[in-house]
């Protein structure tokens, strides 16, 4: 880094003070349990408060309203963090997955229509998975079929985080049914507007109702709204999401690294028997093991946002930064829940708009399956990585 | 990268891998782990000091790189990637860590000079942290006394002079300089289940020592000696980040190469997703290993903090990894000839070397226990 260390202290202190003024004092208890229309609109608010200050989206190149060095981020998302400042949790497709999208394979017309209007609050969410394609997603069946002006798709998409309240979706549809399956494939933009799409949420594990599904028959998607050649959606999503999962891990890893200082506060608090967790030394044990685990793993998402900017991350880095966070997130709530004892069962929501771990850590735990299983099941990403990170040879394919 | 300081460490890692892989067939013999004869072992040792290794971080002036530890690091990986035997954890980490510690003294610098040119093996009985030295220093008629007797000393059947790090009544503990043929000086060699490494008991019996063989530490002694041991367990951990990768991508091509129900091992998921986990935790490894890399070479106040953390994780990682290669090797992995058993024999002493890693997270936790986190 050639960048002066006092530079980087006075940006903390600056980021530092913008939190002490404008993160919202016991936003935690207010927004715990709140029906879905208050919680879109202390996201929008708290987007337009980031954005204003050039918070909301520092990944993005400067030419968009970005432009922050990775050593900046990291600053940012550890000031955030500390500040228990609430997380974009809404925006959070639209700034990481479409932005990411649009700058990597969009056209200029598709960036100048979107990119703005996604700092000015659009909503985005995605349409990949179907309920006969989750971890084999290239077998999807949505199909596009081709009209004068565009493409009609008609089919269904499941586990559309936040597609109630999205403006716009990013679609995998079939456009070759007769192609081998990830020949087939094009990537469209959808207007969540559009005739012919009805959205129904599904409740999860956690009891919260985040996911949708999203049916869509006969719904009409225009020539300029595909994005990268026809056909070629596969090539264009794999490309574009491999690397952006690299991106985010950039701030869940510090809000992980803000989650164990409460886990170390709370074993430092006395159980119902009197006894301090801390004081015993098994429990000092596993604590360690996770600071150390956890120090690894925000070196490794530095240096493959690093990798990335400089257009040289390996073939798995994404799936080796996304395998480690969410399985040390998940042993990191479980450790959480057993040290919170049965208190934490009786805490029967966790606060919207909080990182992963909330400091509610039964419902941080059941809710931590929500890293190991979407965006690709830490199984697939275990196969990802033995056979683009090692090249090992793949599974033979099933006739049919 | 690409400033200077990684080009350098970079041509050193290419030049250190061509120059073991092509020693590697001497020091192997009839099969792994066991042929390690004396001829092939001091064609390595010269070798290393004609390449400029064990001087690494010895000044210009001596004959020395004046590099860092950073340097000494990546020879440490490859030593560990080969599994090559020779005394340079004992040499070029604790001796000149241990000769560096301590202030000008007469013949300091002719020592440093002959490490540098290969002349002279040294051990180091380094001692624990937080624990007294093993060896005492006494005032005796002939200027001084040194008693005292430490096992599993790194290097030392192999050494020509030993260190020791020898406590005084009253006094902060000092660096005494012995040569090993010195009346009442015995090195007992210590055989131990991997062949690779040599390890030995060092005793001195009521040894006198002229006061120009006692040599002061400079700075806060505890400090000093704590760094010293924090390089052993660096070095070892270096060592075995090396092992793990090695391990990995000897699993590799054997899960591509091996056939079983008409198709090679390594397209069953249950063997690919076992190396995929290989891969994740020789990652965070090799973070950890570059942070605490960083933090030793600078002298940055962390570096115990860095040092436990990579010694805790990447030792007992590399450990899984090479029992995770035995056992996806097969029947051919539990064999002698495969070599994987000393994979894993020096592995598991590197865990068991310099602090296990259960005293390794005891030295974190206090600092979570003291709120310093």
């Amino acid at each position: 880094m050639q960048v002066p260390q006092s530079d980087y202290d006075d940006f903390r202190l600056a980021v530092r003070d913008w939190c002490r003024s404008n993160v919202p004092s016991g936003w935690r208890e207010a927004q715990t349990g709140v029906p879905d229309e208050e919680f879109v609109a202390f996201q929008r608010w708290w987007f337009d408060c980031l954005q204003r200050e050039g918070y909301a989206a520092p990944h993005w190149p400067a030419q968009w309203g970005g432009g922050m060095s990775v050593a900046e981020q990291i600053v940012l998302y550890q000031e955030l963090a500390a500040a228990d400042a609430p997380r974009l949790v809404l925006a959070f497709v639209a700034l990481h997955h479409a932005a990411a999208t649009l700058l990597a394979a969009g056209t200029d017309a598709q960036r100048a229509r979107h990119l703005p209007a996604i700092l000015a609050g659009e909503i985005w969410c995605q349409g990949f998975s179907e309920p006969e394609a989750g971890s084999d997603l290239a077998s999807l069946q949505t199909a596009a079929r081709r009209t004068e002006s565009g493409w009609a798709v008609t089919g269904q998409k499941v586990w559309a985080s936040g597609a109630l309240h999205a403006d716009w979706c990013l679609l995998l549809a079939r456009t070759d049914p007769d192609a081998p399956k990830r020949a087939g494939i094009s990537y469209f933009l959808m207007d969540m507007r559009s005739r012919g799409l009805d959205v129904r949420p599904i409740r999860q594990a956690t009891g919260e109702a985040h996911f949708c599904e999203i049916f869509l028959q006969e719904v009409e998607i225009p020539e300029e709204n595909l994005v990268g050649p026809e056909h070629a959606g596969w090539q264009v999503a794999q490309e574009t999401l491999a690397a952006e999962r690299g991106m985010t891990m950039l701030e869940l890893s510090e809000r992980l690294q803000n989650g164990f200082r409460w886990l170390v506060a709370r074993c430092g608090r006395p159980g119902a028997d009197g006894v301090r967790p801390i004081d015993d030394a098994a429990v000092q044990d596993r604590l360690v093991t996770l600071e150390t685990e956890l120090t690894g793993l925000r070196a490794l998402a530095r240096r493959v946002v690093e990798h990335v900017e400089a257009g040289r991350a390996g073939p798995a880095d994404a799936s080796i930064v996304k395998l480690a966070y969410s399985e040390l997130l998940q042993r990191m709530t479980d450790f959480g829940t057993e040290i919170a004892g049965v208190g934490t069962h009786a805490e029967l929501r966790k606060p919207l708009s909080s990182g992963w771990e909330s400091g509610v850590w039964a419902l941080d735990f059941i809710s931590s399956w929500e890293w190991t299983i979407p965006g690709g099941t830490s199984e697939i990403q275990r196969t990802i990585i033995g056979e683009r990170g090692l090249g090992l040879p793949r599974e033979p394919r099933v006739a049919g | 990268m690409t400033s200077p300081e990684a080009d350098v460490r970079r041509e050193l890692r290419l030049v250190a891998r061509q120059a073991l892989v092509a020693a590697r067939p001497h020091w192997r013999g009839d099969g792994p782990a066991t042929g390690l004869d004396e001829q092939a072992r001091a064609r390595l040792w010269a070798q290393m000091a004609e390449l400029g290794w064990l001087g690494l971080e010895v000044p210009e002036a001596l004959g020395g790189a004046a590099a860092s530890f950073g340097e000494v690091a990546v020879v440490l990986e490859e030593l560990g990637r080969a599994m090559a035997p020779g005394a340079f954890v004992g040499t070029a980490v604790l001796g000149v860590g241990a000769l560096g510690a301590v202030g000008p003294a007469a013949g300091r610098d002719a020592l440093l000079r002959d490490v540098a040119a290969g002349e002279s093996v040294l051990a180091v009985a380094t001692g624990e942290p937080e624990t007294a030295p093993a060896f005492v220093l006494e005032p005796a008629r002939r200027q001084y006394r040194v008693r005292g007797r430490a096992a599993f000393v790194v290097d030392a059947p192999d050494a020509d002079r030993l260190l020791l790090v020898a406590g005084r009544a009253g006094s902060d503990p000092a660096l005494v300089v012995l040569d090993r043929h010195q009346p009442g000086v015995a090195v007992e060699d210590q055989p131990v289940l991997d062949a690779t490494r040599r390890l030995g008991t060092v005793v001195a019996e009521e040894v006198d020592v002229a006061e120009s063989a006692v040599w002061q530490f400079e700075g806060k002694v505890t400090d000093a000696v704590n760094r010293l041991h924090d390089r052993g367990a660096l070095a070892v951990t270096l060592d075995s980040l090396g092992i793990a990768e090695a391990m990995l991508e000897a699993t590799v091509a054997y899960a591509c190469e091996r056939r079983q129900f008409g198709r090679p091992i390594g397209s069953f998921q249950a063997v690919k997703h076992a190396c995929a986990d290989m891969l994740v935790t020789i990652t965070l490894s090799r973070e950890l290993c570059t942070l605490a890399v960083d933090d030793l070479a600078s002298g940055a106040p962390g570096a115990t903090t860095s040092v436990s953390r990579a010694k805790s994780h990447a030792v007992a990682a590399a450990v899984e990894v090479a029992g995770k290669s035995m056992q996806l090797h097969g029947g051919y992995g539990y064999t002698w000839e495969s070599g994987i058993h000393a994979a894993l024999k020096r592995t598991a002493l590197n865990r068991s070397l310099f602090g296990s890693g259960r005293s390794h997270r005891a030295r974190l936790a206090a600092r979570l226990t003291t709120g310093l986190l």
